[in-house]
């Protein structure tokens, strides 16, 4: 890492010698055109595994379209003003979680969802990533050294809205969330102490835990150890997206010649296992493809973040972009069969409304932290 | 807060989580690198579906071309069976509606392969199908399917010899394993339809189709076409077995008539009866009722009766007397009406109380004395009659094409001793002369046998179904030391019925052919009682029917050149003579009619 401190930097630059107007709206440019890379590569896998439908992949634009305006306007925010309504956006969160819990979306099995008639999405997407950034903000509201009280404090608001998803019930996104809440107390110094105190309670109350969860949960975890419990549910959803990937190959077997995804054997194709279909039409290029334009996203990212002026900033690009590394891990790992299987949309290509709008406000969050110079 | 501290707290994440990136791209690289061929196997067994084409069963013709099994096609309503316990008000608006309760519906048993379609009524009439689709928006859960059904269009009279279907079990399936059989297929039980399976269900083709996961269809890749199977010629003459049929008229009993020079059976009828097509689900029938299954309609008796041949046994025990040198042609024995080993030793009873006199072999043929063969056979001893029958076929299944063939008994030392533990008694080997004792045989054994006499040794195996080029197959031939004494003992059978006092000599008419015949009572009861005579005593037994003898009747025609022989059996019809041989001649009379007017004007 190179020792300059900020200061330096803007010094040593000179003022605008080259202005660039695509530069100014974007703000980053290599970070920009990944972006739009992958989504119009997650377009392109949705027109295949979605029954080739123009009419899916033209809503996932118009979400696109959008998200990145809510990006482009967030990015050009000053962190230091929008702050504040990031922290007590938890409530907002808070209160959805507790409309879904009192009233249920007709329709659904469980209640986690929220159907405005023209649209309906899950409070418990927009946690996963408004969570982590009004826990940052919280830690972060003055400049002086984090509270003592703070870390049980911001500990305790993560577990209050995981505990509420786990009642929707949603066992697999509740222990996302509260992971996604975790990251940033984590990097934000948590004490060891803490730590330590916290791992003896896991300790004593999982036993508990375990006997409160709902048969299907645990009839999930026992999927995971087990895939021939029952191979016609969850068991079978495993066996027949890693048959896809496997069958792919290494060229994989054409787009929109998918026999597994074209003849609908891979469930939820165009959602959660989106990831199979790449697989099976791509093969492990396409696959490669994806993994490269990803691990440039995140190496922006933290490079962003860990350049960042504010404490603010650092830690909300950082959370930010281990939150996103996770959430491409779960979903491939259970897509491949390696966890058991948990609704987690593949970042920026699975269909789903919320998930791009909310993914690419964070994105906004960190190019705001970008210094024009970097 | 010190950027320092952010950059380790940083790599405490980072680096466990390339730790998984690492492990999931190896599980990738493993799953499409490394296991591409089995995943692709996977894969297209998932979508590529084979769907088996398969033929129409084969039919069965008579030599003439008389079609005696064919292939029908009928409507039939199924259900699926995971439905069958949630459509009990279907299945009742289908009685109500549908059959107008005119039917009753089998409901099926409910475990099983839950997809699978069960059927709940075959055969349906016009008006019912009518009916049906009126009905059809409110039963959702029945389908009707048109489906080939087996249907033997003579109805009960070939059921012996055809058989019928039924749905195939899991002995089936590894019987005829090298074939594949959709789950409902029907395949032969019994008869021919069993023993030609494998000829008659042909050679299945296969549709390959692509589906997707919902079981739908979605292209055809190839198509081979099923193999049609070759017809069955039977070798059953249609008029012999229709008077065989007629003749035993519902009565317990079997009919057997084949052509001596090819082993070809013309005629192969148990009584009763049972209508295939019932089984075969091609048409609709009364269910059998309790008596008529007390006389078992469903047992080949023709094949699987096993029967003591009683007097028509005399004419073996007499060759092997004259080939054993026991007996000369003109040996007399006095026949007083019984017959004792020692002086005080037990009676053996003829059949005729005051005896036949002195009696040669003819005379002990023609009037059928029991004393002579008494005699005789404590002479010959069982190891030369057992040895002796059995080259004549006794105690052997004769391979007839049919599958429920019985061996019978041909009773010897180590048999006794093995079956029942006893040793062999003298006693035993008296009552064998008159073919009663433990001695059995099936109307086909007794048929095939007398036609070793008709043809001077020589036998062919009994055949129902022929290929076009059909060759008789020798089955066995006898050669006696002095072949003269097939003439004794022919000439002794024309007699029977030539002679006046020969048994059957109710069939003798002047102008009529010349047949050769032995009639057999076999007794069911011993009559053991030494203190009432024979006729007393069976006037007692016979107060229950089925205590009564067994009326038989073996015979050939016409001489000198025989094309028929004919083996009739009339469970507890008491007299061989006036109830078996009669139907025999009218089968050996009819044959020789068609036979002429096949050369008068061949078709």
């Amino acid at each position: 890492m190179n020792r300059r401190t900020p200061l330096d930097y803007s010094i040593n630059k000179p003022l605008s010698t080259d202005y660039n107007p695509l530069q100014y709206i974007v703000k980053d440019i290599p970070l920009f055109i990944s972006l739009i890379l992958i989504l119009s590569f997650g377009l392109l896998m949705l027109y295949t595994s979605s029954g080739q439908s123009l009419a899916m992949v033209s809503r996932q634009f118009i979400y696109i379209l959008g998200g990145l305006a809510i990006m482009t306007l967030v990015s050009h925010l000053k962190p230091e003003s929008y702050k504040n309504i990031l922290m007590h956006s938890y409530w907002l969160g808070f209160l959805m979680l507790i409309y879904v819990l009192i009233n249920p979306a007709e329709g659904y099995s469980t209640s986690r969802w929220i159907d405005l008639g023209f649209f309906s999405f899950q409070p418990s997407e927009i946690l996963r990533l408004i969570l982590p950034l009004s826990l940052v903000a919280y830690l972060c509201r003055k400049e002086s050294k984090i509270k003592f009280s703070d870390w049980f404090l911001t500990t305790f608001a993560a577990l209050l809205v995981s505990y509420l998803i786990f009642e929707q019930p949603d066992l697999g996104t509740s222990l996302i969330v509260f992971t996604s809440g975790m990251i940033p107390i984590f990097l934000a110094g948590l004490p060891l102490r803490i730590i330590a105190f916290y791992l003896l309670v896991i300790a004593f109350i999982s036993p508990y835990v375990w006997s409160n969860l709902l048969e299907y949960q645990k009839q999930r975890i026992l999927t995971y150890f087990d895939s021939n419990v029952d191979p016609l549910s969850d068991g079978w959803n495993i066996a027949q997206s890693q048959t896809a990937i496997g069958s792919g190959g290494f060229f994989g077997k054409g787009y929109l010649q998918g026999t597994q995804s074209q003849l609908n054997f891979i469930p939820e194709s165009h959602s959660d296992f989106i990831f199979s279909v790449i697989g099976e039409e791509l093969g492990l290029l396409g696959i490669a493809f994806l993994f490269v334009v990803y691990s440039f996203i995140l190496w922006r990212v933290f490079k962003i973040g860990l350049m960042a002026q504010s404490t603010f900033e650092r830690l909300a690009c950082c959370s930010l972009g281990f939150i996103f590394l996770l959430f491409i891990l779960i979903n491939v790992s259970m897509v491949i069969g390696i966890i058991p299987v948990v609704g987690v949309p593949l970042p920026l290509i699975s269909q789903g409304g919320t998930s791009i709008v909310v993914h690419l406000l964070a994105f906004g969050v960190i190019l705001s932290s970008k210094r024009p110079q970097l | 807060m010190e950027i320092r501290s952010l950059k380790g707290r940083f790599r405490v994440i980072l680096y466990p989580l390339l730790v998984l990136c690492l492990i999931g791209s190896f599980k990738i690289v493993q799953l499409t690198v490394l296991q591409q061929d089995s995943f692709e196997a996977e894969s297209d067994k998932n979508r590529i579906v084979e769907i088996p084409i398969y033929p129409a069963r084969g039919l069965f013709k008579l030599e003439d071309g008389t079609l005696i099994a064919e292939n029908i096609v009928t409507q039939e309503l199924l259900i699926k069976r995971s439905l069958l316990g949630i459509s009990k008000l279907q299945i009742d608006l289908l009685k109500e509606k549908v059959f107008e309760e005119t039917r009753k519906i089998n409901l099926p048993n409910k475990n099983g392969n839950p997809e699978e379609f069960i059927l709940l009524a075959g055969r349906l009439t016009d008006k019912e199908v009518a009916r049906y689709e009126l009905q059809k928006d409110s039963l959702p859960n029945v389908v009707i399917r048109a489906k080939l059904r087996r249907y033997l269009p003579h109805g009960n009279l070939f059921s012996h010899v055809i058989g019928h279907l039924g749905p195939v079990d899991k002995e089936d399936r590894v019987i005829f394993s090298d074939r594949q059989y959709s789950y409902d297929a029907y395949v032969g039980k019994v008869g021919l339809e069993r023993a030609y399976e494998q000829e008659l269900k042909g050679v299945s083709g296969k549709r390959v189709v692509e589906v997707d996961v919902f079981g739908n269809q979605v292209r055809e890749i190839e198509r081979i076409s099923p193999k049609r199977p070759s017809d069955i010629t039977v070798t059953l003459n249609l008029k012999l077995q229709q008077l065989a049929k007629e003749q035993l008229n519902g009565r317990r009993g079997a009919v057997v008539a084949l052509d001596p020079n090819t082993g070809k059976v013309k005629a192969l009828v148990s009584s009763p009866d049972y209508n295939p097509n019932s089984l075969n689900q091609s048409e609709l029938a009364n269910s059998l009722s309790k008596e008529d299954l007390e006389d078992a309609p469903f047992f080949n008796r023709a094949i699987s009766g096993s029967y003591p041949p009683a007097s028509t046994l005399k004419p073996f025990i007499g060759l092997l007397g004259l080939e054993a040198e026991v007996i000369q042609e003109d040996t007399i024995i006095e026949d007083k009406g019984f017959f004792q080993l020692k002086e005080d030793g037990r009676k053996y009873r003829g059949w005729k109380e005051d005896g036949h006199g002195k009696v040669n072999l003819k005379k002990a043929i023609v009037e059928s004395s029991d004393v002579y063969f008494y005699q005789l056979s404590s002479q010959l001893t069982i190891d030369r009659i057992s040895d002796f029958l059995s080259m004549f076929g006794f105690g052997e299944i004769t391979g007839i094409d049919l599958v429920t063939e019985s061996k019978s008994i041909l009773p010897n030392r180590n048999w006794k001793l093995g079956t029942m533990g006893e040793t062999w008694f003298v006693g035993d080997t008296i009552n064998i002369g008159i073919g009663q004792g433990y001695i059995t045989s099936t109307p086909l054994q007794l048929a095939v046998s007398i036609s070793a006499l008709a043809n001077k040794g020589k036998t062919y195996k009994p055949t129902l179904a022929v290929q076009n080029n059909f060759n008789p197959e020798n089955y066995f031939e006898v050669f006696l030391r002095d072949v003269q004494h097939w003439d004794v003992i022919e000439e002794s059978m024309i007699s029977v019925i030539e002679s006046w006092n020969g048994t059957a000599h109710n069939l003798y008419s002047e102008d009529s052919i010349s047949i050769a015949g032995k009639t057999g009572t076999a007794q069911i009861k011993s009559l053991m009682d030494q203190e009432l005579t024979v006729s007393e005593e069976y006037e007692d037994v016979r107060q229950n029917v089925r205590d009564r003898d067994h009326a038989l009747f073996a015979s050939y025609g016409p001489i000198p050149e025989p094309n028929l022989v004919v083996v009739v059996i009339v469970e507890n019809g008491e007299s061989g003579s006036a109830v078996a041989a009669p139907i025999a001649k009218k089968l050996i009379e009819e044959y020789q009619n068609e036979q002429k007017n096949e050369q008068t004007n061949p078709s």
